[in-house]
């Protein structure tokens, strides 16, 4: 046919289909065919149309009832036993517990009494554990189930509830509805969380395989073997999923649940435009190319949500460990057009499924984002204090590929004089592929390696996964086989599957003694050529297998004590991370310092042990972009120590998008950047002028805030705060701000930030929220006005940086290799003042690498200025080692006080008044005025106040 | 060198210091060459910036003052005045818009018993002995943390003049490798020379015989346009065998030809088939890449299908082998028998009785061939033309011919060989053509898991140390310079120009382009590879000593005396 097309028209046709070739084939996109869509997952598939079905049947009643007989309150646990009647009448009993916690968060868990009795049939003669899977809590929860003492049942609860007041004061009510079973949610008389609202609780019982030609009952299609991707699921178990709708009345923004590459408030999943088809799904797996604004599983996972209103935020936490699917559906009400100014109301109705275990879900009802940080915190654990070096610069890329490669790039920042701290060794620096070895011919001296990053305080970072080669002679695959430690297929035997190293074993971390075997592996003796300044990586721990359903284990392998992986997967990430930690504490006796893990694969508790990064993006202005939500949103599901790859992993960033990613990068709380084999270098220095410079700038810049960064992962790992927060979380009453995910503020700083993350963009439309002035970081231009855009230049040389009125930052100002050698450096204080002339701020200093912090070697002050008194004050607690530590920080003071817009009056002064805490007399120091224009605010400089770090003090002006 | 340079220029500092040694000490960490802007006790005057005044206590009081640092020359306390630094306005007040630039160049370290150095401020005080600038330690004056550098410098400085000692003599050593480079170089090149201007007098010389040897060849002609044509050779057979063997002289030198094309594909094949052999087997089949899994699918069939053809093939090779062998009496056609033929039967079936003449190797051969060919001839009109006259010449002619066909061959072999010459002549091979005292010396160095190795002008290599295998990273293409980034003393980036050997069209690599490499040559008594990097994706850089990259020694009147732009 077109041979008969006249030339002109032949080659045109011809080279459109050249040119549609160019767009579809060198475009990365992500496999789908690799990964599962909710209609390929049966239990998801059941679910939905379990939904479907009651949400549009009319004769439709959920068939679960409270029995009220087996009802009873005692001690903040309300106990019971649900009843579920099946289409043929059977009754299936499921207990259920609903404990009232001291931090005011509620615990509903159901389990199904059969299952709990071990009183089912396995198919296949399987071993797999008959329960339903019980300890995801032993691998999650490290505190806060202290239950209520002041909880109550509420004697005015109607017939057919059962109504519980909790919390503090009393304002939480928890409304148990007996038939068909629910709960609902009140603080101070108000519905803010509804259970089973919808009737979608549905929990598959255990059932044996009937076979039966009857056409006309359940489609039974999916309750028996699956098959995906070549692979077969044998579900010895069969059916077993369980799902719960949850319904935020009046709630139109929810967040959270991560690990997704979306947006940080959370889209509706049933189609529609601007919609998704699938649910949010938290199945970790190892996606090749993700794609971004989607729904689909990543590495990591935590099933917290926060459902977000004005003035109001409550959440929800899943607690299960099998793959979990999320459906998410807004219903607006239509608004009386009769009633002026009502809003119309938008409730959220999420529906929650899990393929097996328990179902276990907190409630916690806020109000505000911070009581949900800090009691999802009480309960999975604060992020860990890093050691100080892990706030600084990371220089990764796959792969330095020599000893003396690295000795070379680490010679190179210096003598460009740019800061970074670590420097990594991705798979390749291995024998052959086989952790805790060095490539011989490659690395032929890694401890001359690691003594020379030493010389400046610098680490290095290695790659240890948890696949390990399966093949004789390496000492760590012999010992996994012949200690038993590893997982095992669905007959019990060794599972063997592929990975880097090709066929390969994974140790099972679930074995408690795997955890004392991996230990021995990090010793200095047994890892040899490892120095105390190497720390890991724990990459591919999902676990990523190549040859697996979905990338990863086949769900009827099996665990410590027979847990299928299906019962566990999301927790496998975790359970290596716990190993490792445990082992980096053990590297040598009398030498205990802060361990540093980073993970691709995680669960909720993750946060106690390591840092987290995106996984494999791409060097593209769109990734640089959906960096800012992923980050944030991880940041407020309690997993703030996060970041992605600065840079793009997958190809080569120009110099326009790799300067503004580091402009970026510098406000992930991890900031690494990273590269994958087939890319050019692009170390820092490597990039041309002026763009160097730029990026230096940026590096710097993070260098220069680093008293405040550390400060903001002290209080993360106290309170359990967001280390970078996104817009409603700072100002939740200001709706306008709520969907905002592109700008974001370095936890109570002030210090707000909204990066460029697009081409031949140079000025930034910055949100701001209150009525305070907010000064450019860089030269102090004023921007005012609440609830609207502010248009900020941002020349290609800078991220638009500003500060809100009313803060006090530390800063430290002189450029040095690495964090390490900044410890004996003076600190400059920037102040902005507050509608009132007021500001506060804090700072948290200690060694920055052992423990003695728990032992009271720490500064932590309150620094305040008030009516023209700066003053810093102490807020720590003295502990055995706070005396030496002081001892030891004497010498660190503040060099420079900058205050910026200052009343006029201080034209005049010249000097201002230092009174020190123990000085014989107060002393003077010098002020300097400087006037600025063009809407610019004038500051002043004190200098030399010579006033110590760790020493309380006033400087009146 | 830029090293003997700064030398010198800090000897002469030191002696200005010693010089001056009755005069108040100079403020701590300050070169001497900068002791003049701190004469005045009362008042400092910020160097770069002379409009900004402070009181003279304020020189070194660890707080940074002027906007170019110049009154913290033995603190850390202006480090911040760079490029590199995120500078707001308050960093240097009211000044925030002058020029950010350091007035001092470091830290000045005395480095008593060694050389003094400068070391960059920012490595002042921060609990680290620099010891590689600042052998006396001073840069740790503040003990912060309790950091004590002592003083190195006896021992350093020792070790340094050892180093500096041998480094002078192997300096001294390289550049009498260069001479010795460059002598070659002018001997190889006046070789050239002569024998450019040999080639040219011999071409004289055969050209004047040729033209001669034309004029005789005229004459014969004449002379034998003068002579009745008898004898031999007379008639169409004669005529036609003439043809016949111009045609199969021609034929079996284009089979020779693409027999040897054939072989040429062949190994490509076979090379190829290797290459995805090994890739079937070493592929990781469970990566759930459909591309290469649809290669390997791929190749499986191919591979099956190719079985069993190499038996047959070497007999036809042996057929072919005898095909190739010129005529003569004992092997193919003798064609003088049919030269000499009188006359004779049919001309069509002449051809066919060729045959009988043939091996039966050849006769398959032909019998396939022999349509074309009669078809060939008729539609050049040769077999169709029973009447053209065929006269044969006399052998004077064919030997005057003959004889200015060899002249004219030697001419042309001449001129061939001149214009190699000159070519080289023109090539660039670096300053004073040093090079060509190097073409074809080979190096290799082994790092990691290869040995690179370089050899001058012709290629690069990397060759893998386990298993083998050796892959081109690039054949030579040019002679040139190229601008490398270094950081002087004072830790500016300032760019140098070296000299660079490029190498192009190397292996090519997947999804990538050819390799290449550029060779950057420094000084140094050996030709020595000093490291070998990717820079990206297949293009490498070669660090390579080499006493022919070492400064000066062309004007010792070493230098070959006609420059290149005279050529």
């Amino acid at each position: 046919m077109i041979r008969s097309l006249p030339a002109p028209r032949w080659a045109m046709l011809l080279s459109l289909v050249i040119l549609l070739g160019c767009i579809v084939a060198p475009g990365l996109a992500v496999k789908h065919q690799d990964f599962k869509t909710c209609e390929q997952s049966g239990f998801c598939k059941r679910n939905r149309a379990y939904a479907d079905n009651a949400s549009t049947g009319t004769s439709w009643s959920s068939p679960y009832e409270l029995d009220p007989a087996t009802v009873h309150f005692k001690d903040g646990m309300l106990t019971g036993v649900i009843v579920k009647t099946t289409t043929t009448n059977e009754k299936v009993r499921l207990p259920l517990t609903i404990s009232f916690l001291e931090s005011g968060a509620a615990r509903i868990v159901v389990d199904e009494e059969k299952r709990m009795k071990g009183d089912i049939e396995l198919r296949h003669g399987s071993q797999a554990n008959k329960k339903r899977y019980d300890e995801t809590e032993k691998w999650t929860i490290v505190g806060g189930l202290e239950v209520s003492k002041s909880a109550t049942l509420n004697a005015q609860s109607e017939t057919g509830f059962t109504n519980i007041l909790y919390g503090p004061d009393d304002k939480f009510q928890a409304i148990v509805r007996h038939a068909p079973f629910g709960v609902e949610f009140q603080r101070d008389g108000e519905t803010h969380v509804q259970l089973n609202h919808q009737g979608y609780l549905n929990m598959e019982h255990w059932r044996p395989k009937v076979d039966k030609d009857d056409e006309f009952g359940e489609d039974e299609s999916t309750w028996w073997e699956e098959t995906f991707g070549g692979n077969t699921d044998s579900k010895p178990r069969g059916p077993e999923s369980i799902a719960l709708d949850i319904t935020f009345p009046g709630y139109s923004h929810v967040f959270g649940i991560p690990e997704h590459a979306d947006s940080l408030s959370l889209k509706e999943t049933r189609g529609g435009p601007g919609n998704h088809e699938n649910p949010y799904r938290l199945y970790n797996s190892d996606v090749f190319e993700y794609e971004l604004e989607s729904p689909m599983t990543l590495y990591g996972a935590i099933p917290l949500m926060q459902a977000h209103r004005k003035g109001s935020t409550v959440g929800v936490f899943w607690l299960n460990a099998a793959e979990t699917w999320i459906d998410i559906v807004k219903s607006t009400a239509p608004s009386n057009p009769l009633a002026l100014g009502a809003h119309s109301k938008t409730d959220t109705q999420t529906h929650w499924m899990s393929e097996s275990g328990q179902l276990d879900l907190f409630v916690f009802l806020g109000p505000s984002p911070n009581d949900i940080s800090k009691t999802y915190g009480g309960l999975t654990g604060y992020t860990q204090l890093p050691q100080q070096f892990a706030i600084g610069y990371h220089q990764c890329r796959w792969n330095y590929v020599t000893d003396e490669d690295v000795k070379e790039v680490n010679a190179k920042f210096d003598k460009y004089q740019i800061p970074y701290d670590v420097i990594w060794l991705d798979l390749e620096y291995t024998d052959d592929r086989k952790y805790f070895t060095w490539d011989p011919l490659t690395f032929p001296d890694p401890k001359g390696m690691q003594h020379k990053l030493d010389e400046t305080e610098r680490k290095l970072v290695v790659l240890i996964d948890p696949h390990i080669k399966n093949t004789d002679k390496y000492f760590v695959s012999e010992e996994l086989r012949s200690k038993n430690l590893a997982v095992l297929n669905k007959d019990g035997e060794l599972y063997d599957g592929w990975c880097w190293p090709g066929s390969s074993n994974w140790v099972d971390c679930f074995n408690p003694a795997a955890h004392a075997w991996w230990a021995t592996l990090h010793k200095f003796d047994k890892f040899k050529g490892s120095l105390q300044n190497l720390f890991i990586w724990n990459d591919m721990n999902e676990p990523s297998v190549f040859n697996g359903p979905d990338m990863t284990m086949p769900k009827d392998n099996l665990h410590h004590e027979n847990w299928e992986h299906r019962d566990i997967h999301n927790l496998n990430g975790l359970t290596l991370l716990n190993a490792t930690y445990k082992a980096m504490l053990e590297r040598k006796k009398g030498e205990v310092r802060r361990p540093f893990i980073l993970t691709r694969s995680y669960y909720s508790g993750a946060q106690r042990v390591s840092a987290m990064w995106t996984g494999d993006n791409q060097a593209t202005w769109d990734h640089l972009g959906a960096s800012l939500p992923m980050v944030l949103n991880n940041g407020i599901a309690g997993f703030p120590f996060a970041g992605a790859d600065v840079g793009g992993f997958f190809h080569n960033p120009d110099k326009h998008l790799l300067t503004r990613w580091y402009q970026t990068g510098i406000w992930y709380p991890f900031f690494r950047a990273h590269a994958h084999i087939d890319t050019r270098r692009r170390e820092p220095y490597l990039i041309s002028e002026p763009h160097r410079s730029y990026i230096a700038q940026a590096i710097r810049l993070r260098y220069q805030l680093m008293p405040a960064w550390y400060t903001a992962f002290h209080e993360a790992s106290v309170n359990g705060t967001p280390i970078v927060r996104p817009q409603y979380y700072m100002f939740p009453e200001d709706e306008q701000g709520f969907a905002i995910d592109d700008q974001l503020y370095l936890a109570s700083t002030g210090i707000l930030v909204k990066p460029v993350v697009h081409e031949n963009t140079h000025s930034a439309e910055v949100y701001i929220s209150d009525d305070e002035k907010y000064y450019d970081y860089f030269d102090f231009t004023v921007y005012q006005g609440a609830g609207k855009k502010h248009t900020v230049p941002a020349p290609e040389e800078k991220v638009p940086v500003l500060i809100q009125g009313g803060h006090i930052i530390p800063r430290k100002d002189r450029p040095r290799r690495s964090t390490g050698l900044m410890r004996w450096d003076p600190y400059t204080l920037v102040i902005t003042l507050d509608k009132n002339s007021e500001a506060e701020g804090t700072l948290y200093v200690d060694d920055g690498e052992t423990f003695d912090y728990e032992r009271g070697a720490y500064i932590h002050r309150r620094f305040n200025y008030r009516e023209s008194v700066l003053s810093s004050e102490d807020i720590g607690t003295k502990g055995p080692k706070t005396a030496e530590y002081l001892k030891t920080m004497a010498g660190v003071t503040v060099e420079r006080v900058v205050l910026v817009d200052p009343p006029a009056e201080w034209k005049v002064k010249d000097t201002v008044t230092v009174i020190e805490d123990g000085a014989k007399s107060a002393s003077k120091a010098s002020l300097e005025f400087y006037e600025q224009d063009g809407g610019k605010a004038s500051y002043a400089v004190v200098k030399n106040p010579n006033v110590g770090i760790g020493k309380t003090w006033r400087i009146e002006f | 060198m830029r090293l003997p340079q700064s030398l010198l220029l800090l000897a002469a500092a030191g002696s200005v210091a010693q010089a001056s040694s009755d005069k108040p000490a100079r403020p701590r960490g300050l070169g001497p060459e900068f002791a003049k802007f701190y004469q005045d006790s009362t008042t400092f005057t910020c160097i770069s910036n002379p409009s900004v005044k402070i009181p003279f206590s304020a020189v070194n009081d660890d707080y940074c003052d002027c906007p170019d640092g110049s009154d913290e020359p033995g603190t850390s306390a202006c480090a911040h005045i760079s490029r590199n630094s995120p500078l707001t306005v308050a960093d240097r007040p009211g000044n925030h818009d002058l020029d950010i630039a350091l007035a001092l160049p470091g830290f000045y370290c005395k480095n008593k018993g060694h050389r003094p150095s400068y070391v960059p401020f920012q490595r002042v005080n921060d609990g680290i002995c620099d010891y590689e600038q600042c052998c006396d330690g001073s840069d740790e004056w503040a003990r912060v943390g309790g950091t004590k550098c002592e003083d190195r410098c006896k021992e350093i400085g020792k070790q340094w003049r050892k180093q500096e000692e041998q480094n002078q003599k192997s300096m001294t050593a390289a550049l009498r490798k260069k001479k010795d480079l460059l002598v070659d170089a002018g001997r190889q090149q006046q070789e050239i020379e002569d024998h450019i201007a040999g080639l040219e007098a011999e071409i004289q010389g055969a050209e004047v015989k040729e033209q001669s040897l034309e004029a005789d060849l005229k004459l014969a002609q004449e002379q034998d346009r003068k002579v009745v044509h008898t004898g031999k050779g007379k008639g169409k057979v004669s005529a036609l065998s003439k043809l016949a063997k111009a045609r199969v002289d021609e034929l079996r030198n284009a089979l020779v030809d693409v027999r040897h094309q054939r072989d040429e594909a062949r190994e490509r094949v076979k090379e190829l088939e290797d290459i995805l052999a090994k890739f079937k087997v070493e592929y990781n089949p469970n990566f759930n890449d459909e591309g290469v899994k649809r290669a390997v699918r791929s190749y499986e069939d191919y591979a099956a299908r190719e079985q069993g053809t190499d038996g047959a093939n070497a007999a036809v090779d042996r057929d072919l082998d005898e095909i190739s062998k010129a005529d003569g009496e004992d092997n193919g056609v003798h064609w003088e028998h049919w030269e000499n033929e009188e006359d004779g039967c049919n001309d069509t079936d002449l051809v066919y009785k060729l045959a009988a003449y043939l091996p039966p190797s050849l006769v398959s051969f032909i019998e396939n061939k022999v349509v074309s060919v009669k078809s060939f001839l008729e539609e050049n009109g040769i077999l169709p033309k029973p009447d053209a006259d065929t006269s044969s010449e006399s052998k004077a002619v064919t030997q005057a011919r003959d004889a200015l066909k060899a002249a004219q061959d030697t001419v042309t072999s001449l001129k061939n060989k001149l214009r190699d010459q000159r070519a080289d002549l023109e090539q660039d091979y670096g300053p004073a053509s040093i090079f060509r005292a190097l073409k074809g010396v080979c190096i290799s160095q082994d790092a990691g898991e290869y040995t690179y190795e370089h050899c001058f002008l012709e290629s690069t290599k990397q060759n893998q140390r386990k298993g083998g295998n050796s892959v081109s990273m690039g054949k030579f293409s040019h002679v040139g310079t190229m601008s490398v980034e270094e950081v002087n003393e004072a830790g500016e980036v300032i760019n140098v120009e070296k000299m660079m050997i490029e190498y192009d069209r190397g292996q090519s690599c997947w999804n990538g382009p050819s390799r290449s490499t550029k060779v950057i040559l420094e000084c140094g008594e050996e030709n020595k590879i000093l490291k070998t990097a990717e820079e990206e994706k297949c293009v490498y850089s070669m660090l390579v000593t080499s006493p022919a990259a070492c400064a000066s020694g062309e004007e010792a009147g070493n230098v070959v005396p006609r420059s290149k732009d005279e050529l």
